[in-house]
């Protein structure tokens, strides 16, 4: 048999491609092994990558450093809420994981993680430490089921330089919405041909609560203790009018999406807060973060997020709490080491150390003075007054909340692009929203007849 | 009769096959199985699961996100498939003639679907982006923004591919023609196989061109295209990879991309409800069996089988 | 005379007409890999920037020469970051994907084709029903089978590792075992008969007629396994939960999905590392992916 040098360049380059490959899957690089013979190893899974990652990664070296009994191996991951509860179904949780508060409920009620009222007594961690706010984020049914890691509240942030250049006093941010909208007209800008050049607010910037709008008009979404889904109360419905409305004032949806198209992406130069492309938005302290690594130099101010009229109240603002938490699987290899390592985390040094590192408000009382004197963030005396205040609400906790997330992220879209009116929408998310409730209750009950 | 040695043939011939054979019985026969007693609980992953019967197929019938999905795949079955077939079978007829360079355009066409589906999805949120994307430079480099704008009653308008409702089908379609190359490949090789005599007959008839592909090649690969139509309509039924990192949680806006293998994996991953997503997947696999089943029986006059 | 030259004359039109069409398709469908290379070669202003690039901005004077300098320092600066993700770990993914599809491959081929052999070579009564349960398996999408397959795999404590990738690949799958059953049945009878008559068994045969004249098909069943196995991304979505498991499929969309979104021109750069190997197993082996081997059973 006569072969063409193609043929055996071909063979050779394919043998040389396959016996790359295999000795790369033989020889190539492992998963870090962890220094730790002898101890017991934790996994510990988190959803912090870069800067904020490496904050909690100094802590989990500190703990690891601090005894020599337990290690803690520390993973980024991403979906974790989702990876999680795969692991724990699956029966090979890790032993610490860092969630949402949103995701307790969920997970409190399939089961899926330990309770830590007995633990966290063990270790001397007192409810009267904590900002009042917070505790029930870490609650369930009236069981502790999580701890906090760091926690924020969401404001409005705004562009102080623009606002000076189109006569807006930077040092009196809108407080209502009216105030808002005037403040967002005179903000927006336009080139010749009439295309959007700059925005002064708009409520899919960055869209991160798509759900939230109501509360500004003082409206609620969850009745807890009459399992009732509020979402086409008054309140949500003026919410999304709003929204319609903006969208009219910016000369409609499909113009601002246009303009929006072209943004950059979050974590980046690029940032459409950061250029100026949006005046003011709704977000959280760790915006600070992003100014800091990208527009050092830029002058923003923080200011709780406008309210309906009537509400305003300059000591007791209305906003969003929310904090990350840490909790321990079911079937984690030894619960009481998980705790240890939690304990350790709720140091006042380690979560003051961890709250300033993303830029976050405290979740303790009482913090010293050098936390605020050293901050990175100008401004987290704000975010700490929405946290003390008696009006901060959290996401609503229940089970069903991915489910009526995605419902009210729907009704946001079809109001914003104009294919049902707010009423309608959110008509739509109570139906299907209720049903859920009503389904996971009749369940429950179920089950309890059967036990 | 049965003996000894037919018994012994049997099992000569089922030690040969038994590698198939156990797999098909442990990951195919016994999930099967499973699936069905699951699709009858309430399953939220770890706790036990609680017999309810037939409610989950019940509250299948009253939940507008499953019809939504139903809806939305079917659209996208119905759009995509005949379009990548025609799309394909007039790649394979154009490339099946003897042209300077066409070993080069067939490889072109054929590469992009060799790109993993990740991959791909990255291209084309990239390709698709609002203002930087290639193809809304590529649209308003030829001006059809205004002629969209003439639509919209604006003087120029550039698609949200992948941030309006109203855009997303659109965008997911033209994506999937991108991966023709493959059915392409199968149909030039069918066309190929299909007598020479026959074209020759039809051209002594004073055939065209168009004439001899409709009447003699189309016939002629007519087994190959139900084929393609049925897994292509499989596919289509299994889409999610795609949308699913384009848009992350939520199907996309309005939901215009939740597909019904996308809300399965909610269900069962994020929702925690196995027990419905149960029930999703054996209303899926009589579905496809359903459409697998109008599409032969449509076919049956179209499609002429040669005598071998 | 006439009537043949203006026949001549159409037909050489039809092919011109033919060859512009299909150069511009084929442009058409390169385009996006060039443009994904490209803007994986830029920094990330230029990438951004409205005025439309596939090559770096040379400075004041500069030509195409420094243009592509340009891009490769730029590559040269990308790629690597990429590869050195402190959180996504490229190579540590590349090392689970190759032995996934390295342990799969293996397995695929050789259950396969047995279980062909059973099917092609090997008399007996029930074979034919057999066959047609091996038809019905292509139509169940995978799905339709991902919970309970979960579960089964939860019991046997397999989510979170590799195996549940790779140990159904041993036990063949509908799709090859057919596509091997025709081939084999295409092999002669004589062959079996002077093997058997010099004492061959049906495992002699299966090794010594059936495997050496099926290399190219058995090649072709490695090929497309191993681009599965490349390309799944639910498998790995469903039964990989920690991250140094995950397989590269899995880790792109990890890369993307990080919290703060990445930069276009490094997720370009990440996908471009994706495609590569791929793109070069398909210059190696160009003829068997275009004669549409993955058919060729269906012939009948």
């Amino acid at each position: 048999m006569t072969r063409d040098p193609i043929t055996l360049t071909r063979r050779g380059a394919l043998g040389a491609l396959v016996a790359g490959g295999v000795g790369f899957a033989l020889f190539g690089p492992r998963g870090a092994p962890p220094e730790a013979e002898g101890k017991l190893v934790l996994q510990y899974w988190e959803k912090w990558t870069s800067n904020e990652g490496a904050a909690m990664k100094a802590i989990v070296d500190a703990f690891n450093a601090s005894q020599d009994e337990i290690y803690v191996n520390y993973f980024s991951m991403s979906g974790i809420d989702q990876k999680a509860l795969i692991a724990i179904a699956g029966g090979r949780p890790p032993d610490i994981v860092g969630l949402w508060a949103f995701n307790v409920p969920a997970y409190a009620e399939a089961g899926a993680i330990e309770p830590l009222d007995d633990m966290a007594r063990q270790h001397g961690i007192e409810r009267e430490n904590y900002v009042d706010s917070l505790w029930p984020l870490l609650t369930h049914n009236g069981r502790l089921f999580a701890m906090t890691s760091t926690c924020g509240t969401i404001a409005m942030f705004y562009n102080r330089e623009l606002f000076r250049e189109v006569g807006l006093d930077p040092d009196r941010p809108p407080r209502t919405i009216a105030e808002l909208d005037e403040a967002g007209d005179r903000l927006t800008a336009r080139d010749s041909s009439g295309s959007l050049t700059r925005i002064g607010f708009v409520h899919a910037e960055p869209g991160w609560w798509q759900w939230n709008w109501g509360y500004h008009f003082g409206g609620h979404l969850l009745d807890r203790e009459a399992n009732r889904c509020l979402a086409s109360e008054p309140e949500h419905i003026a919410g999304l009018e709003w929204l319609d409305a903006t969208a009219a004032r910016l000369g409609g949806a499909r113009a601002v999406d246009s303009f929006r198209s072209g943004f950059g992406t979050y974590y980046s130069a690029q940032n459409s807060f950061l250029t100026g492309q949006v005046a003011m938005i709704q977000q959280g302290p760790w915006m600070a973060n992003v100014i800091n690594d990208f527009r050092p130099d830029m002058d923003y101010g923080v200011a709780p997020f406008p309210v309906e009229e009537s509400l305003y109240d300059p000591d007791n603002p209305i906003g969003l709490v929310d904090s990350d938490v840490l909790i321990i699987p079911k079937g984690a290899k030894d619960p009481e080491a998980s705790m240890r390592f939690i304990a350790f985390v709720q140091r006042p040094e380690n979560i003051q150390h961890l709250a300033a590192a993303h830029c976050k408000n405290a979740p303790l009382k009482n913090m010293p003075e050098q936390f605020y004197r050293d901050h990175r963030h100008r401004a987290v005396e704000v975010h700490d007054l929405i946290a003390n205040s008696s009006r901060g609400y959290t996401q609503p906790r229940t089970r069903v909340w991915p489910q009526f997330e995605d419902a009210m992220r729907v009704a946001f879209n079809a109001v914003w692009e104009q294919r049902s009116t707010p009423a309608e929408a959110l008509a739509g998310v109570d139906r299907l929203v209720q049903a859920r409730l009503d389904d996971v209750e009749r369940k429950r009950r179920l089950r309890r007849d059967l036990a | 009769m049965s003996t000894p040695n037919a018994i012994k043939r049997e099992l000569t011939g089922i030690a040969w096959i038994s590698p198939w054979l156990f797999g098909f019985l442990a990951f195919m026969v016994l999930p099967i199985g499973m699936s069905i007693y699951y699709s009858l609980t309430d399953y939220p992953v770890i706790e036990a699961p609680l017999f309810v019967g037939l409610d989950n197929f019940a509250e299948l019938m009253r939940d507008e996100i499953f019809w939504l999905s139903v809806r939305n795949t079917v659209i996208y079955a119905v759009v995509s498939v005949p379009i990548t077939t025609a799309l394909s079978i007039g790649l394979a007829a154009l490339v099946n003639q003897k042209l300077p360079g066409v070993g080069f355009f067939k490889a072109a066409i054929f590469v992009p679907t060799l790109v993993p589906l990740v991959a791909s999805a990255m291209i084309w949120m990239w390709l698709f982006n609002g203002e930087l994307g290639l193809i809304n430079r590529g649209v308003m480099l030829i001006g059809l923004d205004h002629v969209l704008g003439f639509f919209v009653g604006e003087s120029s308008y550039v698609p949200a591919w992948l941030t309006s409702a109203s855009w997303v089908m659109v965008a997911l379609v033209l994506m999937i023609c991108w991966s023709v190359g493959h059915p392409m490949v199968i149909y030039l090789a069918a066309m190929q196989d299909v007598p020479r005599s026959l074209y020759e007959a039809a051209e002594i008839d004073g055939a065209g061109p168009v004439r001899r592909l409709w009447n003699v090649t189309l016939p002629g690969i007519s087994p190959v295209i139900l084929f393609n139509v049925i897994t292509a309509t499989i596919g289509a039924w299994q889409i999610f990879a795609v949308p699913y990192i384009m848009f992350g949680d939520g199907g996309g806006p309005g939901r215009a991309a939740y597909f019904y293998t996308w809300y399965l994996y909610d269900n069962a991953f994020r929702f925690q409800r196995m027990g419905y997503a149960s029930a999703l997947a054996w209303v899926q696999f009589l579905i496809i069996l359903f459409f697998t089943a109008i599409i032969m029986l449509a076919s049956r006059r179209l499609v002429h089988y040669r005598a071998t | 005379m006439a009537t043949m030259r203006t026949q001549r004359v159409s037909r050489l039109a039809g092919k011109s007409a033919s060859f512009v069409v299909l150069a511009a398709l084929a442009a058409l469908f390169i385009l996006p890999l060039l443009w994904m290379m490209a803007t994986s070669m830029l920094p990330i202003d230029q990438a951004l920037s409205s005025e439309l690039r596939f090559l770096p901005k040379p400075e004041e004077g500069g030509g195409l020469v420094e243009s592509v300098e340009l891009a490769a320092a730029q590559a040269a600066e990308n790629y690597p970051t990429v590869w050195n993700d402190p959180i996504v770990t490229f190579p540590l993914y590349l090392r689970n994907t190759l032995i996934v599809a390295g342990l799969s491959v293996i397995g695929m081929v050789l259950s396969s084709a047995i279980a062909a052999y059973g099917f092609a070579r090997v008399r007996w009564r029930y074979r034919e029903r057999f066959f047609w349960l091996v038809l019905a398996t292509m139509m169940i999408p995978f799905p339709v089978l991902m919970v309970p397959l979960f579960m089964i795999f939860s019991e046997l404590g397999w989510v979170g590792t590799l195996r549940p990738l790779w140990v159904p690949a041993w036990f063949a799958n509908g799709f090859n075992v057919f596509m091997l059953r025709q081939f084999f049945r295409a092999i002669p009878q004589d062959l079996d008969e002077a093997a058997r008559i010099d004492g061959c068994g049906h495992i002699g045969i299966f090794r010594h007629i059936i495997v050496p004249l099926s290399l190219a098909p058995l090649g072709l069943v490695a090929v497309f396994h191993f681009m599965f196995v490349w390309n799944d991304f639910l498998g790995p979505l469903v039964f990989l939960t920690d991250q140094s498991k995950f397989t590269l499929a899995l880790g792109l969309q990890l890369y993307q999905s990080q919290s703060g979104s990445t930069p276009w021109n490094l997720l370009m750069a990440a996908s471009t590392m994706m495609v590569l190997p791929v793109l070069l197993v398909f210059i190696l082996l160009q003829d068997s992916f275009l004669r549409g081997g993955s058919t060729e059973g269906l012939k009948e």
